[in-house]
């Protein structure tokens, strides 16, 4: 099975700025980071090759810096990793970044299954995973907490949603985007961190895809970001618990157990 | 046994029943020191892994004993003896303490005692640790705990314990700046579970609830940790209220003090500075 995940190199921060002007986050003097997201996504390609075998390909478009995230992805197990970047993608919404990055996938050829994070932290979108199904015309399904049943041809996949879950067959090739559910993405180690130096990890540009000009970058991108809004600020509330200490420190569990905390 | 250190001090050691005791008796300073962290870059970490390795030798040469963090505030870092392995650094049995918490998988908890047994590496400190989204946390299945609904020092110890018998020498934590009555009730447990020495959290003054631990448990090797940063606000998470940024704070004429009001307890240097606190604290413990 040869798996490609996209992943995106994200700001490390949970206070990205925004510039007034060309209404982009501010990636300048920002630390990043591998969009958490997509740590799921590579862990689930690799387990899925150590079940079935073939080989994991992590792909990223974005500056020459993302490089460094795609190392992280080697580190833990991708067996290559390809750096699409170019100044004629600069400025690309969603649409032409899934145009570029399909066309990327198919230069990798032979691809049964693309994985990606659910969203990226900073864009908060969700949608370049479809995109890159709607470009390739391949099946997919998004918010994915488990893929079973896997064969040459096909595999199940549990899809979430707000009611519950569906689960799908989808034939390959096709694309999944992951939840945090899925999986417990493991921890790079020193070794293969180090390891993944040597590695050479190629940069594409958008004539070695064979992009069509005219469907990448800033031109190409239909969207307009118009106005931006920070979100407002989380509500916090007190809840007292009362009733005997048994029963407080059972819904004091409850409480916290609603909120992940436990 | 003696332990032969390399500026040519020798040391009796009074391993009773594999306790720590003896590193008290010796005034051996406990040495935090944090492994790398694992989100910066290639020039950082090989950076990083330069820092360590000086720290790390220079707490050999100076026999005293360094304690390798296991990502410290649940800040994702690399492990102290995947470090320890890859610099090939020397590994005196009595000079290293690793601190292990239950955010791990079964299969990588299992890789860092078996990297400590063949390292030479016997005192562990375990602790439950800081989690975060990128850290796995330890179910209880993958220590063979029943009728618990999560993994603490507690059942780390006693898996430990269990599985790798004669190994290890475990110390646990102490935290006085939780409810006395419930943190002394996890003591015991923990004690129950094993545990043959114990650290407390930072205290910069004389402790009533220490005290009330010293009291309590005599016979129990305690090594008191001593805030070293001038950065006393920074301790405002663990005391659980806030201490004002501004507050000036002397650690080292602190730690004298400290030394008076524990004489009996051993003490462990949290966050030294290594440029200029390290000469200074030489004969301090009297």
């Amino acid at each position: 099975m040869k798996i490609v995940v996209c992943i995106k190199q994200v700001p490390a921060t949970t206070d990205a700025k925004i510039d007034p002007v060309t209404k982009r986050i501010i990636r300048e003097g920002v630390k990043a980071e591998l969009n958490p997201f997509d740590t799921y996504a590579v862990e689930e390609a690799v387990k899925l090759r150590k079940r079935f075998g073939g080989e994991v390909v992590t792909l990223s478009m974005g500056p020459p810096s993302a490089v460094n995230s795609l190392r992280e992805t080697v580190s833990v197990g991708a067996d290559k990793a390809i750096l699409l970047s170019d100044r004629a993608l600069g400025g690309s919404d969603t649409w032409a970044t899934s145009y570029a990055l399909s066309k990327a996938i198919d230069k990798i050829g032979d691809v049964d299954l693309v994985l990606c994070g659910k969203q990226a932290v900073d864009g908060d979108t969700a949608q370049v995973g479809p995109g890159i199904a709607a470009h390739l015309n391949w099946m997919q399904a998004t918010y994915v907490n488990s893929v079973d049943d896997v064969t040459e041809k096909s595999l199940k996949v549990k899809r979430m949603h707000e009611d519950g879950y569906d689960i799908c067959e989808l034939q390959l090739p096709a694309v999944i985007t992951v939840v945090k559910g899925i999986n417990i993405p493991r921890v790079p180690t020193l070794r293969g961190r180090l390891a993944s130096e040597g590695e050479e990890i190629p940069t594409w540009s958008a004539t070695d895809i064979g992009a069509d000009p005219e469907k990448i970058g800033l031109m190409a991108s239909p969207t307009r970001v118009v106005k931006t809004n920070p979100p407002p600020a989380r509500q916090s509330s007190t809840i007292k618990i009362n009733g005997s200490p048994e029963k407080c420190a059972k819904d004091l569990v409850r409480e916290l157990r609603l909120r992940s905390i436990l | 046994m003696p332990f032969l250190l390399e500026k040519g001090i020798i040391i009796l050691i009074n391993i009773i029943g594999g306790t720590m005791e003896h590193h008290i008796q010796n005034k051996i300073y406990h040495v935090e020191i944090l492994p790398p962290k694992q989100a910066v870059t290639i020039e950082k970490l090989h950076e990083g892994l330069k820092r360590f390795a000086a720290k790390y030798n220079r707490v050999m040469e100076d026999g005293r004993c360094a304690c390798i963090t296991d990502n410290a505030m649940g800040l994702l870092a690399f492990q102290g003896t995947e470090v320890i392995e890859e610099l090939k650094l020397k590994v005196n049995p009595e000079q290293v303490m690793i601190h292990l918490n239950t955010f791990h998988t079964k299969e990588n908890l299992d890789e860092i005692l078996n990297s400590c047994i063949s390292l030479g590496i016997k005192y562990l400190l375990v602790i439950s640790g800081d989690g975060s989204d990128r850290l796995p946390k330890l179910q209880p299945s993958d220590v063979g705990a029943v009728g618990v609904e999560a993994v603490t020092s507690v059942e780390l110890t006693q898996y430990i314990l269990r599985e790798y018998p004669g190994k290890f020498v475990i110390g646990v934590a102490f935290n006085p700046y939780e409810p006395a009555e419930h943190e002394f009730e996890k003591l015991d447990r923990k004690i129950a579970a094993g545990s043959t020495f114990i650290v407390t959290q930072p205290i910069i003054e004389q402790n009533a609830v220490i005290d009330q631990m010293l009291k309590d448990y005599p016979n129990m090797p305690t090594i008191v940790e001593a805030w070293m940063s001038k950065k006393l606000s920074l301790l405002s998470d663990a005391v659980g209220y806030e201490i004002p940024e501004d507050t000036i704070f002397d650690p080292i004429t602190t730690l004298g003090k400290l030394h008076e009001l524990y004489p009996n307890c051993g003490v462990y240097l949290s966050l030294l500075g290594f440029k200029y606190q390290i000469n200074k604290i030489e004969g301090l413990w009297k």
